[in-house]
C-alpha cells in the first residue's frame, strides 16, 4: 500500500454494536455512549475531503446485520451475478444499463470494509469475601470456571458464525470485547482470549481486543488506535475489489476483440433490448476501480480511471444507435457523465490544477453542447439551458465546497516587482530551481488562457443564473406555441419556479462577490451592485416591487455618483415600472423628472412620451399631502434644467453697471415644452434683492424658439444699512422649453459697495392640479462631463453666442475705484559706493478724492553677501525696509517730494529698490485694527489702494585704486644668531624681510567730478609691518578738483621683520590705509554730501633668500683715488649651514687695481649668519669701467659628494661641482613678489640686475 | 483574437467612451456593465501595485464573464482602458493584448490632443 494512501470517506462502516445494558449506572452502558459519540464524530462525509488520515466513516450497524447477496442466481442462464448487474433479469440495469446508484451506496452504506463488534466477555459475580481468614472455597472456584468456559465457547461461537459471513464477502471482522477494569488484572484473562480466538477462527492480527471502561481522552486514544490497526486490511479490502473488478474487464475486453457484437439491425433494436455494448462494459469496470481508487485514498488512479470512464462514455454518446436519445438509459448515461466530470474537475482541484479542472469542464460543456443539438435539444430549448445551469451551478458549489475549506483561488494578477522578487528568491537558490525559474517565466511570457483562468464561486453562480433566465425565456417561448404541452420535459419544467431559483442563485452569486471582494477595497462594489441590479429586475418580473424599488435607490446612488448614464436609465425605466405598479405618486413624479432630465440620451424614438406620462400623473391623482410641495432635489442627479450664470467681467469697480445673464438650457431631444411651470425664482448672495419670473401665458401659443430672452432690468444693489427685507421682484416671462432650447435671462447689477455676488438658488416650481412640486437648480452644476464652456448671448436674432473666456465668470466682486496716485523718482545715476546717494521721490494725487497717504521703502537684499547698504528716510534708517512713513493727507492735485538717502558700501552693482504708496480715502472710515487677519473680508470694504514703484541705482566706485609692490633686501647691519639683542621685543629684524615699496595709484573712476578735501595714509604698524615713510604726508597740490580719468599716485615704504614662523605662502596684512575725504560735484554744480573711502594698503609677501651674495660699490669713483668695494655673504636658509668660499678674478683688462682677498674660503656660515668681504679698489682708467669678476661657491654639494666617494684628497675646486652663489648688486635690488610654492629657497632678481656691477670713473 | 467592446473610463471613475463592435443593440447595455464591474477589479490591482510599487500599466486579465474575457490597461495619467474578447478555448498572449492595449492607448491620445475633438 501506500505510505500516503490513507483511508477514504465513504466506505469503511464498522457498523458497531454496543451492547445495550439497563442500568443506566452500568460503566459500560457510559462506555459504549461515549464510544458511539467517538467513533461517529470521527469524520463526516463531505464533499471536499482533500486531506488523508486514517480515519474511519463508520456507521451505526445491527450486530446480526446480514449485507446484500453478493452473487443472485440468474434462473434463465443458471448463472451467478451480483443483483446490480446488467445481466441479471431482475437487475434495474437489465439489459444494458450502465452503472446503478445502488451499487455506489451499497459500497458507502451496506457493505463495510471492516466490521468492528463490541461484545462484552462473561464474568462471574464477585464474591466479597466474608472474613479475611475464609478460605477460598475450591468447589465455587471451579463451578465459576466452568461456567466462564462455558460462556466463553458460546461467544466463540457467536463471533464465529459471524465470522463466516463476513468471510463470504471478504470483510475483515474485528471483536472488541469489554471487560471491568478487575478482569483487566485477573491473570486467567489471557487464557481465555486465546481460546476464544481460537475457538472463533479470528485472524491474529488486529482481530481481538479487550477494552474497559476508562475516560474520554483514553477513548479516543483508543479509537485511533483501532483504525490505525484496521486501516491496513480496509485497504487491502478496496485494492482486492479493483483486482476483481481490473480482472473482469481484461477478461471482458479479450472477449470482445475476439466475438465481436453483431450489429443488429435497428428495427429490432426497438423490439428487444439489446445486451450492454463493450463500451458500456468497459465505463462500468472504469468507474468500478475509479471509485475503489477513491475509497483508498488514491486521487490519481482514481482520476485516470474516472478519465477512461468518461472517454468511453463520450464513445457511447457519439452514436445514436449506442445510445438512443431521449430513452432511459440514455438520461442516465447523461447524468453520469455530468457526475464524473465533477468527480474529474474535483480531482483536478485537490492538485491544485486550476485549468486542467476548468478545461475539462469547459470541454464538458462544449461536447454536450453539440451532442445536444444533435439530440433536437440545442440552444433554443429551455432543457438546454436548464442543463446548463445545473452544470454552472454544481461548479460554483463544488467550488464553494472548496474555498470553505483548503481550495485557494489564483490571483491572475502578478506585479513586475513580485515577479522579481521571485526571481531574486530562485536566483539564491540552488541552480537546480533555475528550471521551475524558466517555466514560471515562460508562462508568463505566454499569457493564459482566460477559460482556464479559475475564479471564485460567484462567476458561475451568476452563471447557473443567467442560464436559468434564459432557460426560464425559452420556457416562455414554448409556452405561447400551441404544441407547449406535447414538448418533452413540459411537465417537469412546469413545475419549475424559475424566478425563485433566479433569486436564490442571484443571491448565492451575490454573497460570494461580497465575500471575495478585496478587503482592502473602500468605495462601490461595483460588481455587487451589478447583481443587486439583476435581483431587482428578477422581484419586478416576480412582482415584488417593493423591494425592488428598495434595491433600486441603493443601486442609483452609485451609478448618478459616477456618471454612467447608461446604466441608470434602463434602471430608471425599470424604477418607475416598479413605481407605477406600486402605485407611489411622488416616486413616479420625481423619477419622471430625473428622466426628463437625461433628455436624448433616454428615449430616442418619441421625445414626447415622458412628459406626457408625466402630465398624465399630475393631472390624474393627487399628492399624499397637499399642503407642502414636492421638493424633486437634483443634488445627486442631473437637474432638470442645465444653469449657467455668466458675469460679464469677474471685477467691477465701485458704483459701474455690470451686465450678467442666467442661460438655462433644456435637455435635447425630449420635449417638456407643456410642462407648466409656473414660477422661476433667482437668488442671489449679499444683499442683493431676489426676483420672480412669473409665467405669462400671452405668448405661450406661439412656437417657441431655440433662444429666448427675459429681460431682468437693473439692479441695484442697496448699500448695506438698509437691512429690511426686500420685496422680491416679480418680473413676467415665458417658462416653456423646447427640446434643447435656451432661455436667457439677463439684467444688469449695480453696487455702491464691494462685494461679491453670486446666484446662489435658482429654484422652478411646476403646479398642476393639486400639485406642486419645487425643482431647485444648481447655478454651477453642468450636464455634460466634458462641460459646455461658458457662453454669453451676443444677439437674440438670429442667436449668437461668444465664449466667455475669464474663470470666474459665475462670481462677482465689486471692490473700489483705484486710487490715481502719481509717484515719481528723481536721481542721478549712477550712485557712488560709500556716498550718502540722495533719491527724490514725488507722489502727486491726482485723484478727486482727498488721500491719506503712506510710504514704504524696501531695499532688497543685494546679492552679494558683503555689500552692506542702508536706506534712511527722515529719522529712520534700515538696511532692508523703512515702514510707515507718513506723508500726511493730500489734497486732490497736491503733490509731495521726499527724499531717500541710499548708502552703498561693497561691492559695486544695482541695488533696488520698492517704493511702495498706499493710499486711504479720507471719506471712509479707518478701519477698527487693520492689522488683525479675521477681517481680511472687511478690509476689503475700506477704500484703500497701493501704487507701487521699483527703482534699480546703479552703484560704481569713486577711485579705482592700483597697487605696484617691490621689495628690497635690508642692507643694515644685522645681528649675528648669538647677537642678545635680538632676543629683545623691541628688535625689528628685517632681515628675512627687507623693504617693500608700495606705490598706489588713485584714478577717479566714475562719470562725475570729485573735490578731493584730504587724503592721507592711516598707518596700522603690526608686529610684521610698519609705514617707514610715505610720500602723501606732506603734498597739498593733491587736494583739488579731480576730473573724470585723473590720476594720483602716492608711494610709502613698508619695513617688514616676518615672525619667525612666518609661512612662506601668507600674506602680511598692509598696514595701513589711504583715507581720501571728498564730495561728489552734482551736474548742476552741487556739492554732495562729505564722503571718506578707505584703501587698504595691500597685503605684502615678500620673497625669502637662500645663500646670497650681496656686492655693494659706490656708483663713482675719481681716478687713482682708491674706493672700497664690500660684499655681504648672507646665509638667508634657515636650516642649512654654508660653505662658501669667494674667488676674484682679475683680469689685464681690468680698470683697477685690486687689494684683498683673491681667493679664499668663508668661514661656515651658520643659519642666518653673514660675513663681509671687502676689497680696495683704486681706479686705472675713467668712464664706465666693470668691477672685476668676483665668484662666490657654495661647496656644500661638493663635499658632500666627495665624503660619498670616500676620497680623502683635497676638495675640488672647479665650478661644475659646485653651486654659484647668486651675486646680487645691490643698487639695483628689486624684487617681485614671492612666488608660490618657491620651496627651494634661491635668490630672485629683477632682470635690471643681469649685467656686471659698473663704476663711473671720472678724472 | 476577437474584440467585442472597448471602454476608456476617466480617472474618476467618469465613463469617457465605450464601444461595441458587431453586437446587437441590447448586449450594448451588458459591455456597459462590464466596463463597470471591472473598474472594481482594476482598484484591487492598483491597490496590489501601489503596495508593491509597481508602475505596470497592463493589469492583466480581469475576469471573465459569459462569453467575454476582459482586461484591463492604465495609463499613466490614470485612464483605464478595458477591452472585452470573445472567449475562446486558447492561450491569449499577453504581448497580443498590450498591443493592443498600447494602441488604443496611442489613439486615445491623439484624440485628446486634438483641439477640434468631439466626443
Amino acid at each position: 500500500m501506500f505510505v500516503a494512501g490513507l483511508e477514504d470517506l465513504s466506505q469503511p462502516p464498522p457498523p458497531q454494536s454496543p451492547t445495550q445494558s439497563a442500568a443506566p449506572q452500568d460503566p459500560f452502558a457510559a462506555l459504549s455512549v461515549r464510544l458511539r459519540e467517538v467513533l461517529l464524530a470521527q469524520r463526516k462525509a463531505a464533499i471536499w475531503q482533500p486531506e488523508k488520515n486514517r480515519t474511519f466513516k463508520v456507521l451505526l450497524a445491527d450486530k446480526d446485520m446480514r449485507f446484500p447477496p453478493r452473487k443472485v442466481e440468474d434462473l434463465q442462464t443458471r448463472t451467478f451475478h451480483s443483483p446490480l448487474s446488467p445481466l441479471m433479469p431482475s437487475s434495474p440495469m437489465y439489459p444494458d444499463g450502465l452503472i446503478s446508484p445502488f451499487w455506489i451506496r451499497k459500497h458507502t452504506t451496506l457493505v463495510p470494509a471492516v466490521f468492528v463488534i463490541f461484545m462484552r466477555i462473561y464474568e462471574s459475580p464477585v464474591q466479597a469475601p466474608r472474613s479475611p481468614l475464609d478460605v477460598p472455597d475450591a468447589d465455587r472456584e471451579r463451578e465459576r470456571e466452568a461456567e466462564e468456559r462455558r460462556r466463553d465457547t458460546e461467544l466463540a461461537a457467536d463471533i464465529a458464525q459471524r465470522k463466516k459471513h463476513m468471510n463470504d464477502y471478504g470483510v475483515k471482522l474485528t471483536v472488541v470485547l469489554l471487560a471491568s477494569r478487575r478482569m483487566l488484572d485477573d491473570p486467567a484473562l489471557d487464557n481465555r482470549l486465546t481460546f476464544i480466538r481460537r475457538q472463533s477462527g479470528l485472524d491474529p492480527r488486529a482481530a481481538l481486543f479487550v477494552l474497559s471502561p476508562v475516560s474520554q481522552a483514553e477513548i479516543g486514544d483508543f479509537v485511533r488506535s483501532l483504525q490505525d490497526a484496521l486501516y491496513e486490511p480496509a485497504v487491502e479490502y478496496y485494492t482486492n475489489h479493483s483486482k476483481r473488478v481490473r480482472r473482469k474487464r481484461n477478461k471482458h475486453s479479450q472477449t470482445v476483440s475476439s466475438y465481436p457484437l453483431p450489429m443488429s439491425p435497428i428495427g429490432a433494436a426497438a423490439a428487444t433490448p439489446r445486451p450492454l455494448r463493450p463500451e458500456g462494459w468497459t465505463v462500468r469496470y472504469e468507474y468500478k476501480m475509479a471509485c475503489f481508487a477513491e475509497f483508498r485514498g488514491e486521487d490519481e488512479i482514481a482520476l485516470k480511471h474516472y478519465q477512461d470512464a468518461y472517454s468511453s462514455l463520450l464513445i457511447m454518446f457519439g452514436s445514436t444507435a449506442i445510445l438512443p436519445p431521449r430513452t432511459k438509459r440514455w438520461s442516465e448515461a447523461r447524468v453520469l457523465a455530468d457526475c464524473i466530470n465533477v468527480k474529474i474537475c474535483k480531482l483536478y482541484l485537490y492538485n491544485n490544477e486550476h485549468s486542467l479542472a476548468l478545461a475539462h469542464h469547459n470541454s464538458h460543456i462544449r461536447r454536450f453542447a453539440d451532442f445536444s443539438r444533435g439530440w433536437g435539444m440545442g440552444e433554443e430549448t429551455f432543457e438546454y439551458w436548464a442543463w446548463l445551469a445545473r452544470q454552472y451551478r454544481i461548479l460554483a458549489e463544488l467550488l464553494e465546497e472548496g474555498t470553505k475549506s483548503t481550495l485557494k483561488i489564483p490571483s491572475h494578477f502578478r506585479t513586475p516587482s513580485q515577479t522579481a522578487a521571485l526571481v531574486a528568491a530562485h536566483a539564491l537558490e540552488s541552480s537546480a530551481s533555475q528550471r521551475n525559474l524558466l517555466e514560471a517565466e515562460a508562462l508568463r511570457l505566454l499569457g493564459l488562457n482566460p477559460t482556464q483562468a479559475l475564479q471564485h464561486p460567484g462567476f458561475y453562480y451568476y452563471m447557473a443564473a443567467r442560464c436559468q433566465e434564459r432557460r426560464r425565456e425559452r420556457f416562455l417561448k414554448a409556452l405561447e406555441s400551441e404544441t407547449a404541452a406535447t414538448l418533452p420535459a413540459y411537465g417537469t419544467e412546469k413545475k419549475v419556479d424559475h424566478l425563485a431559483v433566479i433569486v436564490e442563485l442571484y443571491t448565492k452569486a451575490h454573497d460570494h462577490f461580497k465575500q471575495f471582494r478585496a478587503t482592502g477595497a473602500h468605495g462601490h462594489d461595483r460588481f455587487i451592485l451589478w447583481i443587486v441590479n439583476r435581483i431587482a429586475e428578477t422581484y419586478c418580473m416576480q412582482r415584488k416591487y417593493q423591494v425592488a424599488v428598495r434595491f433600486f435607490e441603493r443601486i442609483a446612488r452609485t451609478y448618478r455618483g459616477e456618471g454612467w448614464n447608461s446604466l441608470l436609465l434602463p434602471l430608471l425605466t425599470m424604477w418607475y415600472r416598479c413605481a407605477q405598479q406600486l402605485g407611489d405618486m411622488e416616486l413616479s413624479v420625481r423619477l419622471l423628472v430625473e428622466m426628463l432630465s437625461h433628455g436624448e440620451e433616454y428615449n430616442r424614438s418619441d421625445p414626447e412620451v415622458m412628459q406626457e406620462d408625466l402630465l398624465a400623473v399630475l393631472k390624474s391623482t393627487v399628492p399624499s399631502s397637499t399642503d407642502e410641495s414636492l421638493v424633486i432635489d437634483s443634488s445627486e442627479s442631473e437637474p432638470i434644467l442645465e444653469s449657467c450664470v455668466v458675469f460679464w467681467k469677474p471685477d467691477v469697480n465701485v458704483g459701474e453697471t455690470i451686465p450678467f445673464q442666467i442661460l438655462l438650457t433644456a435637455p435635447s431631444g425630449v420635449s417638456m415644452s407643456a410642462i407648466p411651470f409656473t414660477t422661476l425664482s433667482v437668488e442671489f448672495s449679499a444683499d442683493v434683492p431676489p426676483l420672480v419670473i412669473q409665467h405669462s401665458a400671452e405668448h405661450s401659443d406661439e412656437v417657441l424658439p431655440q433662444v429666448r430672452t427675459i429681460d431682468l432690468g437693473h439692479i441695484a444693489i442697496p448699500s448695506s444699512d438698509s437691512e429690511e427685507e426686500e420685496e422680491p421682484r416679480i418680473i413676467g416671462g415665458v417658462l416653456r422649453w423646447a427640446p434643447g432650447s435656451t432661455v436667457v435671462l439677463s439684467g444688469t447689477l449695480l453696487s455702491d459697495t464691494p462685494t461679491t455676488v453670486s446666484v446662489v438658488k435658482l429654484h422652478l416650481v411646476l403646479q398642476e392640479g393639486s400639485w406642486t412640486i419645487e425643482l431647485p437648480l444648481r447655478p454651477a452644476k453642468h450636464r455634460q462631463q466634458p462641460h459646455t464652456l461658458p457662453r454669453w448671448l451676443v444677439s437674440a436674432q438670429p442667436p449668437r453666442f461668444m465664449p466667455i473666456r475669464h474663470d470666474n465668470y459665475s462670481e462677482l466682486r465689486v471692490h473700489h475705484r483705484p486710487h490715481k496716485v502719481y509717484v515719481s523718482v528723481t536721481h542721478h545715476a549712477p550712485a557712488y559706493l560709500g556716498e550718502e546717494y540722495p533719491i527724490t521721490v514725488e507722489v502727486c494725487n491726482t485723484d478727486e478724492r482727498e488721500l491719506d497717504m503712506i510710504m514704504d521703502v524696501l531695499l532688497q537684499p543685494s546679492e552679494f553677501d558683503e555689500a552692506v547698504n542702508h536706506i534712511s528716510l527722515d529719522d529712520q534708517k534700515s538696511s532692508s525696509l523703512v515702514k510707515g512713513i507718513p506723508l500726511g493727507v493730500l489734497p486732490p492735485g497736491a503733490s509731495l517730494l521726499k527724499t531717500i538717502y541710499l548708502f552703498n558700501d561693497g561691492i559695486a552693482g544695482d541695488r533696488t529698490l520698492d517704493i511702495s504708496v498706499q493710499s486711504r480715502s479720507t471719506a471712509t472710515p479707518e478701519p477698527s485694527s487693520p492689522a488683525s487677519p479675521n477681517l481680511s473680508a472687511e478690509a476689503s470694504l475700506v477704500d484703500k489702494s497701493e501704487t507701487l514703484q521699483t527703482l534699480t541705482v546703479g552703484a560704481v566706485e569713486a577711485f579705482k585704486v592700483e597697487h605696484d609692490i617691490t621689495y628690497r633686501r635690508a642692507l643694515g647691519p644685522q645681528a649675528g644668531p648669538s647677537d642678545l639683542r635680538a632676543f629683545s621685543a623691541e628688535h625689528w629684524d628685517d632681515r628675512e624681510g627687507g623693504e617693500a615699496v608700495i606705490a598706489s595709484k588713485f584714478a577717479c573712476a566714475g562719470p562725475s567730478s570729485v573735490v578731493v578735501e584730504s587724503i592721507k595714509l592711516v598707518r596700522e604698524d603690526g608686529v610684521c609691518a610698519k609705514v617707514v615713510n610715505s610720500s602723501v604726508e606732506d603734498d597739498e597740490d593733491v587736494l583739488a578738483e579731480w576730473l573724470p580719468g585723473d590720476e594720483f599716485c602716492g608711494s610709502c615704504c613698508v619695513s617688514l621683520a616676518p615672525e619667525d614662523d612666518h609661512q612662506e605662502d601668507q600674506d602680511t596684512p598692509g598696514p595701513g590705509a589711504y583715507e581720501i575725504t571728498w564730495r561728489r560735484i552734482i551736474s548742476s554744480g552741487d556739492r554732495g554730501s562729505l564722503s571718506t573711502s578707505h584703501f587698504t594698503l595691500p597685503p605684502l609677501r615678500p620673497p625669502t633668500d637662500g645663500l646670497v651674495a650681496l656686492l655693494d660699490t659706490p656708483p663713482m669713483a675719481t681716478l687713482h683715488e682708491p674706493i672700497t668695494i664690500r660684499m655681504t655673504v648672507r646665509n638667508g636658509h634657515p636650516s642649512r649651514s654654508a660653505n662658501v668660499t669667494v674667488h676674484l678674478e682679475p683680469d689685464s683688462a681690468d680698470g683697477f687695481v685690486v687689494a684683498g682677498l683673491r681667493s679664499g674660503r668663508v668661514p661656515i656660515l651658520l643659519p642666518g649668519a653673514e660675513e663681509q668681504v671687502l676689497w680696495k679698489l683704486i681706479p686705472i682708467e675713467c668712464g664706465y669701467v666693470k668691477v672685476p669678476r668676483i665668484r662666490v661657491l657654495d661647496r656644500r654639494r661638493a663635499v658632500e659628494q666627495a665624503q660619498l666617494q670616500g676620497a680623502q684628497g683635497p676638495l675640488p675646486n672647479n665650478e661644475s661641482e659646485a653651486d654659484v652663489v647668486h651675486i646680487v648688486d645691490v643698487r639695483w635690488d628689486v624684487k617681485g613678489t614671492s612666488a608660490q610654492g618657491e620651496g627651494n629657497r634661491t635668490s630672485l632678481d629683477g632682470p635690471a640686475s643681469g649685467g656686471e656691477p659698473i663704476i663711473l670713473v671720472v678724472p | 483574437l476577437r474584440l467585442n467592446a472597448v471602454a476608456f473610463v476617466s480617472p474618476q471613475n467618469h465613463p469617457i467612451l465605450i464601444r461595441t463592435f458587431g453586437q446587437q443593440r441590447q448586449d450594448e447595455l451588458k459591455y456597459h456593465y462590464i466596463a463597470h464591474t471591472s473598474l472594481d477589479v482594476i482598484d484591487e490591482r492598483i491597490a496590489a501595485a501601489a503596495t508593491s510599487k509597481s508602475t505596470e500599466c497592463y493589469l492583466n486579465l480581469l475576469y471573465t464573464m459569459e462569453d467575454v474575457a476582459v482586461y484591463g490597461f492604465i495609463t499613466p495619467l490614470k485612464v483605464k482602458i478595458i477591452i472585452a474578447l470573445a472567449l475562446s478555448d486558447a492561450v491569449v498572449r499577453d504581448v497580443d493584448v498590450v498591443t493592443i492595449f498600447k494602441a488604443l492607448h496611442t489613439a486615445y491620445r491623439h484624440a485628446v490632443a486634438n483641439p477640434f475633438l468631439k466626443l
